[in-house]
């Protein structure tokens, strides 16, 4: 055979030709790639902005209206945060927060059984939210949250813990649920704050309450007798005696 | 050095020889479709197929089979004229040459024929048999009506020789073998029987399935176009081994090396 070097050219010539749709399909697979990835980051984009106006628009109507909220329970937490790095401080912010914060209304009873609690919690969350920025920017987080109060940021705590298996917040879910009524969900969370740190008093006080509120009294008072026999805690003590009655 | 492939290369060089008969499911049924017919009472056999199924090595085979139960007689070249053919008849039906400067009285010789009736059973298979004229197929019918001369026709089978069919022997046709181009598995066990015939195992071995299948779609399962490309592929293996053996492997005959046959024999049009 003596054609062969010539045969070969063709060869190349046709495994070319071969290739060219594959690399023509591989082009145009690219481009519609490239196309949906800068169409996705110009979504990303107009959406960013949509959110940062909505919150814009939510948040700032709000503060004024009313008093009363179940979420208060956490704000109360934060304010004695706050109160104590304010008065470390020595600053006049003091003076401001103790006046917009009106002790009497946090303090009472009745606002917990108010279900328009949460536009206090604004109020007051508010008022003091730059001392909490400069002294504790996660507890800050926390409180953007309880001002919106919707489904979507209890998600939002439930998925924060997720990553970061903070009891601040699987503790807050736990209370929040078992102030709404939702028995199943506060036990869950309980149990979940339990399994980070088994010495949270609330979450065993919350976990038994949630369970005699749904019909498990004797399960409830064998959970408090056992953590009883751990701690020695007078509030378990007193829940196991009320529950008994 | 002689190189490996030179051998394989020369076992498929295209020939009816008896030798390069190689059994298959399919050429085994054809065999004793043919062989069966050829016992019945039937005037005339037609062997149909397109070019390169086998025919010819069939008609081949089984007159290397049957040539000492039968009286049978391989027409492999068809006669270019009338007169040669009756010249070749003569010779088989009278067992002596026809004398010089003389022809075949055609209807003595249908006389001759009709004496020989329970005497003799003469069987005369005729390839090609769409290079014979018209009036010579017409003789042929004569000749097989007297029940004595039985004759196989091996016919190619396109549209203008299915009309020669349609014409000369529709009516007078008893019985019809056709031959179809290989199976893909038809095909390597073809492929891989030759070189084993010749004792060439790593080399029937370096065929792959895969080349196979490429194989079968270039010859689309004719023989002769099989031993073509095969031919080709070991021609230029045989180069590479002799010239540029980096660019061959003994383990597989690579895609490269099929494809540049395919080019050099039309197949791929580049």
């Amino acid at each position: 055979m003596y054609d062969i070097k010539p045969l070969e050219e063709e060869w190349k010539r046709y495994k070319k030709k071969k290739r060219k749709p594959w690399y023509l399909f591989i082009f145009s697979i690219l481009i519609i790639a490239a196309l949906a990835f800068s169409f996705l980051n110009y979504k990303d984009v107009i959406f960013s902005k949509f959110e940062n106006n909505e919150s814009v628009v939510v948040e700032k109507p709000k503060p004024s209206v009313i008093l009363l909220d179940k979420a208060l329970t956490t704000l109360e937490v934060k304010k004695e945060i706050i109160e104590k790095s304010i008065i470390k401080k020595s600053t006049n912010d003091n003076n401001v927060v103790i006046e917009t914060n009106n002790a009497s209304k946090i303090d009472d009873p009745m606002r917990y059984k108010h279900p328009n609690a949460k536009k206090v919690s604004i109020t007051v969350t508010e008022a003091i939210k730059k001392p909490v920025i400069v002294e504790k920017p996660r507890k800050k987080m926390h409180l953007d949250i309880i001002e919106t109060t919707s489904a979507s940021a209890y998600r939002d705590v439930a998925k924060r813990f997720a990553d970061t298996s903070d009891i601040d917040d699987s503790l807050f879910l736990a209370r929040t649920y078992y102030e709404k009524g939702n028995n199943k969900k506060a036990i869950y969370w309980a149990l979940q704050t339990n399994k980070v740190d088994s010495n949270i008093e609330e979450s065993w006080l919350i976990f038994a309450k949630a369970k005699a509120r749904s019909g498990h009294k004797n399960e409830a008072m064998r959970i408090l007798s056992s953590y009883i026999k751990r701690s020695n805690s007078v509030e378990a003590k007193a829940l196991l005696k009320k529950l008994k009655k | 050095m002689k190189s490996r492939y030179e051998a394989a290369k020369n076992v498929f060089i295209d020939s009816i020889d008896i030798d390069d008969y190689i059994e298959l499911n399919s050429s085994v049924a054809a065999y004793k479709q043919l062989e069966h017919s050829i016992d019945k009472p039937l005037k005339m056999i037609l062997l149909f197929g397109r070019p390169g199924t086998g025919k010819s090595i069939l008609l081949n085979r089984i007159t290397e089979k049957l040539k000492h139960q039968k009286e049978i007689h391989y027409f492999d070249t068809p006669a270019t004229n009338e007169k040669e053919f009756f010249h070749k008849l003569f010779k088989v039906l009278t067992k002596k040459d026809l004398p010089k400067n003389t022809e075949v009285n055609f209807s003595a010789l249908v006389d001759f024929c009709k004496n020989l009736r329970g005497k003799r059973e003469i069987v005369i298979l005729l390839d090609e048999a769409q290079m014979y004229s018209p009036e010579i197929m017409e003789k042929i019918r004569l000749l097989s009506d007297t029940r004595v001369v039985k004759f196989i026709v091996s016919l190619h089978k396109t549209e203008d020789e299915d009309l020669i069919a349609k014409e000369h022997f529709q009516s007078r046709i008893w019985e019809v073998v056709e031959l179809r181009n290989a199976t893909q598995d038809d095909q390597a066990m073809y492929i891989h029987k030759k070189l084993l015939k010749k004792n060439l195992f790593e080399v029937a071995n370096s065929i792959k399935d895969k080349d196979m299948k490429l194989i079968h779609t270039f010859t689309k399962g004719n023989f002769r176009e099989c031993n073509k490309l095969l031919f080709t592929i070991f021609e230029i293996c045989e180069y590479y081994d002799k010239n540029e053996p980096s660019k061959i492997k003994y383990e597989n005959i690579s895609r490269k090396i099929i494809e540049m046959s395919a080019i050099k024999l039309g197949y791929i049009d580049v």
